[in-house]
């Protein structure tokens, strides 16, 4: 296994990948980077590389008949369905198969890139990428080791792929850098640390936890789950910058946000436009009545948490969002927006009872946790609990939450943009970057909280 | 180059650091792709060996290593070793005893000591001298404990110099696991049981054996298993003098049959859920002397 945060990574693999793809000439460029990606993913999922490769070439192979028929015959849509029943059925087929076996996983990155391939095809289908790509490009977009793992999802025509088409210069270079070292910082110094308040609270049991502890953890996890998944999505992009890849936004500040609808809209972006853009929309997006995009909303976040995993408690979660969804568009949204105050609380409180949701796989653990957290709605009165338990957790951990706090206002963010140009944050950022090291040698690091889709 | 040095300053700086870090690593025969831990760490026991694990806070401040002390240290607490009897006292029964019998009682140990302060109900009536990852050769050398009346920082053995109790409960071992042989830890504990009689000469000294793990951690960990443990309670009930040092062993309350910590009691196959502590509690309670 080769994550970003990892030392094989970060001095092995990456700079001798860096000084190979720099010294390339440009027009060669690509296949130094789908050499480079085969190489990490052989090095990190070797047994099932060949289903990649295979994958690779089948989705190539479907989106170049797609694109050899003229618009009108009627082959190109059996062409585009048998692509969308190969990817989406051999997604299904694993996510099924790993539930019931113990000794299958799921191949690393599967659903990225099988993602990115039915993208592929339904542009090529649309014709929103009129020329049909050459292999070497269309292979590299696939497979590129920096979002292989755990995306983004990017778009074909959002990068540019076609090495003539590709910049890359020292401001990318410092830029791509920078987001790298924020990424890292994100993940290694706040996201693994607040891991461990969860982790502690899972120690103690949920039925002895009081009730501040219980949401004192809810924020902690709702956190640790931003900075995992932001810090890695940073990590990914800042890559591309460097190679003179656009940067890809996966995260726009969610915990601002003033609905749920608004926080699913800045929260793992590149998932959310993908459902939108090829199930909501297709399926007849809010254009077909109020009945069928209900039906449509239904289905599209049905899916989502089908996606996430099996347990009942993803379809549960998946379920909540739908219902506030409902909400906001039927009954409060002209209320959300005139009190934009009470909306940011709305949405952090709901948004954290769904991240415990999601986080429990135990039904009955569950049930034990949201007890705990609205002990005046038949919750039960806990066992031992110690009332004074969230202080010391305070003091264990406060620093984090509060600067776990700061890194979701985009007033910090702003400042940042403002002055990351400065000697001062280039020394700071170089500190953080060995600080970084420093943890991941002495502490050791957790993979990615979203590896496992 | 120096024009693109000033584009992209820490792109240099990192790549600088790193080349140079790359290489002391490579000369020292530690390249630093080596020095990466397991992916999955197993849950260990102190907070700054869990995954990604790092516990910070004044008092319970993880330490990276248990440090064992120089032989001299070692010695230098032994140096008051207590000839043993000429004829070993009849051994003492233990009774019941109620709540009130901790008034006067101190409990040392590590996290699950911890575990005891803040679940046990205990903390109105005795004193803890007790964080994560505490371990024996940390008695004299560690100043976590804050003392109220000077406020200063003190250790454990200054902690005990300070107030006379009637009771010594002490409990740790486990962080020990992956250090030293059972011998140089028995060594270390018995000179450190024998500065208590010292420092507290009227005080009755009870041995806790080490809490045992779960089978299924025992099983897979090298380190933190039940033969490890088992070997080292074995060294340090024979400390026991039967007159004013006894050893009790909780896990005579705590395990299934198989002599594992019972899986229903924990959730991270080291330390009870909260709940449970009344368990550890009431076994205290059954061995009064």
């Amino acid at each position: 296994m080769m994550l970003f945060s990892g030392l094989k990574f970060l001095f092995c693999f990456f700079p001798a990948f860096l000084a190979a793809y720099y010294c390339t000439p440009k027009k060669y460029r690509n296949l130094t980077l789908l050499l480079g990606s085969l190489l990490f993913y052989l090095l990190t999922e070797p047994v099932f590389a060949a289903l990649l490769l295979f994958m690779v070439f089948l989705n190539y192979g479907i989106a170049r008949q797609i694109s050899r028929l003229p618009r009108e015959r009627r082959a190109r849509r059996f062409w585009l369905f048998l692509g969308v029943l190969v990817n989406a059925g051999l997604l299904a087929a694993f996510k099924a198969l790993v539930s019931l076996s113990d000794s299958l996983w799921l191949p690393l990155g599967l659903s990225f890139y099988l993602f990115k391939m039915l993208s592929f095809l339904a542009d090529i289908y649309r014709g929103e990428i009129s020329q049909m790509p050459s292999f070497l490009n269309s292979a590299t977009y696939f497979t590129m080791f920096p979002q292989i793992t755990s995306g983004p999802v990017m778009r074909y025509r959002e990068g540019a792929f076609s090495p003539s088409g590709r910049a890359c210069s020292p401001e990318m270079a410092e830029e791509g850098t920078r987001l790298f070292v924020l990424g890292l910082a994100l993940k290694i110094l706040l996201a693994d640390r607040l891991l461990l308040l969860w982790q502690d609270i899972h120690t103690i049991g949920y039925e002895s936890i009081s009730t501040p502890l219980s949401w004192l953890g809810a924020g902690a996890y709702s956190m640790r789950l931003y900075f995992d998944f932001w810090g890695y999505s940073l990590m990914s992009s800042g890559i591309c910058v460097m190679l003179g890849l656009p940067f890809i936004r996966n995260f726009q500040h969610p915990y601002a946000s003033r609905s749920i609808r608004e926080f699913w809209r800045r929260w793992h972006m590149t998932l959310g436009s993908f459902f939108r853009d090829y199930v909501y929309i297709p399926l007849g997006g809010s254009r077909k009545g109020t009945w069928r995009t209900m039906g449509n909303l239904f289905f599209v976040w049905i899916l989502t948490g089908f996606w996430h995993g099996e347990g009942i408690h993803f379809i549960l979660w998946g379920l909540g969002i739908f219902c506030f969804l409902l909400l906001e568009k039927f009954l409060i949204r002209n209320r959300l927006e005139s009190h934009p105050f009470l909306a940011r609380f709305y949405v952090l409180l709901v948004i954290s009872v769904t991240w415990v949701i999601f986080a429990i796989p135990d039904r009955e653990e569950l049930f034990l946790y949201l007890g705990r957290m609205f002990p005046f709605m038949g919750g039960n009165g806990g066992i031992s609990v110690n009332p004074r338990d969230f202080v010391k957790f305070l003091r264990l951990y406060g620093h984090y939450l509060a600067l776990g706090v700061l890194a979701c206002i985009p007033a910090v963010s702003a400042f940042y943009e403002r002055h990351k140009k400065h000697p001062l944050t280039t020394a700071a950022l170089a500190v953080i970057f060995w600080l970084c090291v420093y943890c991941v040698i002495h502490m050791g690091s957790n993979p990615f909280a979203y590896l496992k889709f | 180059m120096t024009g693109k040095i000033k584009k992209c300053p820490l792109f240099f700086l990192l790549a600088l650091s790193s080349l140079l870090f790359m290489g002391s690593g490579i000369l020292k025969n530690k390249p630093p792709w080596a020095l990466e831990q397991a992916e999955l760490p197993p849950v260990s026991l102190k907070p700054a060996e869990r995954p990604g694990g790092l516990s910070l806070g004044n008092s319970l401040w993880g330490k990276l290593q248990g440090i064992s002390p120089s032989p001299e240290e070692t010695e230098g607490n032994a140096k008051a070793d207590i000839p043993p009897a000429v004829e070993p006292p009849p051994a003492r029964d233990f009774v019941t005893v109620g709540e009130d019998y901790f008034d006067n009682a101190v409990f040392i140990g590590d996290s699950r000591t911890q575990g005891l302060l803040e679940y046990g109900h205990l903390e109105n009536r005795a004193d803890f001298l007790c964080k994560v990852s505490l371990t024996i050769y940390d008695f004299a050398t560690d100043p976590f404990i804050r003392d109220e009346a000077s406020g200063q920082n003190i250790t454990v053995e200054e902690a005990l110099g300070r107030k006379q109790y009637g009771k010594v409960y002490i409990m740790v071992g486990i962080n020990e696991l992956g250090t030293g042989t059972t011998e140089t830890f028995l060594e270390a504990y018995r000179a450190v049981v024998n500065r208590i009689r010292e420092l507290q000469p009227d005080a009755l000294i009870f041995v806790e054996g080490i809490m045992r793990v779960t089978g299924a951690k025992s099983e897979s960990d090298p380190i933190y298993n039940n033969a490890n443990i088992n070997d080292k309670n074995n060294a340090i009930s024979t400390l026991a003098d039967g007159e004013g040092i006894f050893y009790i062993d909780v896990n005579e309350a705590v395990c299934d049959e198989a002599g594992n910590l019972h899986g229903e009691y924990t959730t991270d196959d080291v330390h009870l859920k909260a709940r449970y502590y009344e368990i550890w509690k009431t076994f205290l309670m059954e061995h009064g002397i």
